[in-house]
């Protein structure tokens, strides 16, 4: 790896050798997780209801998604007419870039993040609101009743929840007294879900909630909106709905990780520096079943029952618990 | 008060869900990889076949035409011929036509020699009509008793 990026940095400097390394990393193994996770959605799925799920292509099915995609890349693109043509084209490509970027902040070892930021988890919770503005576009643009009507639900949905989320991990960085995530993790001798259960659970409620999977998952409400923001997609541009929900959820599974349950840090992860990003994938992956798990588990909610549950429960809920980790914290400081 | 004990007793209810998922997701699956594995059909009463008798090796049709006869949907189309130097009749031609046939089993229960029986077989399927007519007789080849014996 070392030997490469020195022949790279030779070529196009230092910062842009670690720019393509990194970028290229991430991104392969990103496409490979969607790959992996879709699998694994529909094993969860099929293992739930005491279903094989895809046996046929493959050990287990394990290359079905490949097969999927190889039909999905060979489809026609239909583009409807009185669309917004450039919104609507853009629209699947944004909605990767603050998923992509948010990967390169989570810190995957001892070292560091690919991207280091003082005040990463403030970036974090910013770039994560940014992909409903995507959804909002493809609803928007799309020039379909039921597109426009899930856009503006995500809109609500992870505008409601974006709230509890921010509040739920500022309990951690009152614990932690910093933003940074790499010395969130340093400091986090034991796992910040002991200290703060309730924080960890609304965290995961609400990145559930943004990641639009169910039972949160109204703004592609199949039973009331078709498709909802992605109706009028086809072939690739809708794979690429699919490919940011999944990398979305690692993601915002390994932000959970990282502030709640320990990050990188795991038995021998000091002496052998290739076991951070293991541990932090392993933790992300649990969290992420969690959320299959749920998604299995669990009717959708109606919309007006969402919006409730965030505004008159959690959003309380976590304000509380904000103020009760203040008051203890000031009682026994921690450090 | 009420407000704690609602999200009390709702947070149970998400565990429970949780774990009736849960328990399910470690019991074995009951989907059967059909054309890889084939359930067991024994006892099923599939398209009606002639029975081969160990003691002679071959079916003991005797084309009385009892079945066709009695059949309801008049699906048998049944001729035979006398062997030399046989009393009973052998059958030539066992044509069952499964599209009409309403698996009622009076063929079985009439058949005199009790050479009819309801097969196992059940993902019999076929393009043309025509296909779905049954040749009884095929699965036996040449006829032992219609080839005179060379040497007696």
């Amino acid at each position: 790896m070392s030997a490469l990026h020195g022949l790279l940095a030779r070529l196009i400097g230092d910062f842009g050798a670690t720019l393509l390394l990194g970028a290229g990393g991430i991104l392969l193994y990103l496409t490979f997780n969607v790959l992996f996770l879709i699998w694994l959605e529909r094993k969860v799925s099929a293992h739930a209801q005491r279903r094989l799920g895809p046996m046929e292509v493959g050990p287990h099915g394990a290359l079905q998604t490949i097969a999927d995609m190889l039909k999905l890349l060979s489809k026609q693109l239909v583009t409807p007419l009185a669309t917004d043509r450039f919104t609507f084209l853009f629209a699947p490509i944004l909605i990767f870039i603050p998923t992509i970027c948010l990967a390169s902040l989570v810190p995957l070892g001892g070292a560091s993040a690919f991207a280091e930021m003082p005040n990463g988890l403030a970036v974090v919770v910013v770039l994560s609101g940014i992909t409903v503005i995507a959804i909002f576009m493809a609803g928007w643009s799309s020039n379909n009743k039921y597109a426009v009507l899930g856009g503006m639900r995500s809109v609500a949905q992870v505008v409601a929840y974006e709230i509890p989320v921010l509040l739920s991990a500022l309990a951690v960085v009152l614990i932690a007294q910093t933003l940074d995530l790499n010395e969130i993790v340093s400091g986090q001798h034991v796992p910040y879900a002991l200290y703060e259960p309730v924080a960890a659970l609304i965290f995961f409620i609400g990145i559930t909630a943004e990641t639009n999977r169910a039972p949160f998952d109204i703004p592609e409400a199949e039973s009331e909106l078709v498709g909802g923001f992605h109706t009028e997609y086809a072939g690739m541009r809708f794979a690429l709905f699919f490919f940011a929900e999944y990398t979305n959820m690692l993601v915002l599974g390994c932000v959970g990780a990282t502030l709640f349950l320990g990050g990188w840090k795991g038995p021998f992860a000091d002496r052998w520096p290739f076991l951070g990003p293991v541990y932090l994938l392993l933790k992300g992956y649990v969290v992420v079943f969690l959320m299959m798990w749920a998604r299995w588990t669990f009717p959708r909610l109606r919309f007006d029952q969402l919006m409730n549950f965030a505004w008159k429960l959690l959003i309380p809920v976590a304000l509380v618990n904000l103020l009760v980790t203040a008051i203890v914290l000031q009682a026994v400081p921690l450090r | 008060m009420s407000l704690l004990r609602r999200i009390l007793t709702g947070l149970r209810s998400l565990l429970v869900g949780l774990g009736i998922t849960g328990r399910h997701m470690v019991r074995p699956v009951v989907t059967l990889q059909y054309p890889h594995e084939r359930p067991d059909v024994s006892h099923w009463g599939g398209p009606i076949e002639l029975v081969t008798f160990p003691e002679t090796g071959t079916h003991d049709c005797i084309a009385c035409n009892a079945c066709a006869r009695i059949c309801p949907s008049d699906c048998f189309d049944i001729e035979g011929v006398r062997p030399a130097g046989l009393k009973k009749m052998r059958a030539t031609k066992f044509l069952l036509d499964f599209s009409t046939c309403s698996l009622c089993g009076l063929c079985i229960d009439v058949c005199p020699t009790d050479t009819l029986k309801y097969s196992a077989h059940y993902d019999d399927a076929a393009y043309d009509r025509a296909l779905t007519v049954n040749d009884l007789l095929a699965p036996f080849g040449q006829d032992p008793y219609l080839t005179p014996a060379k040497t007696p």
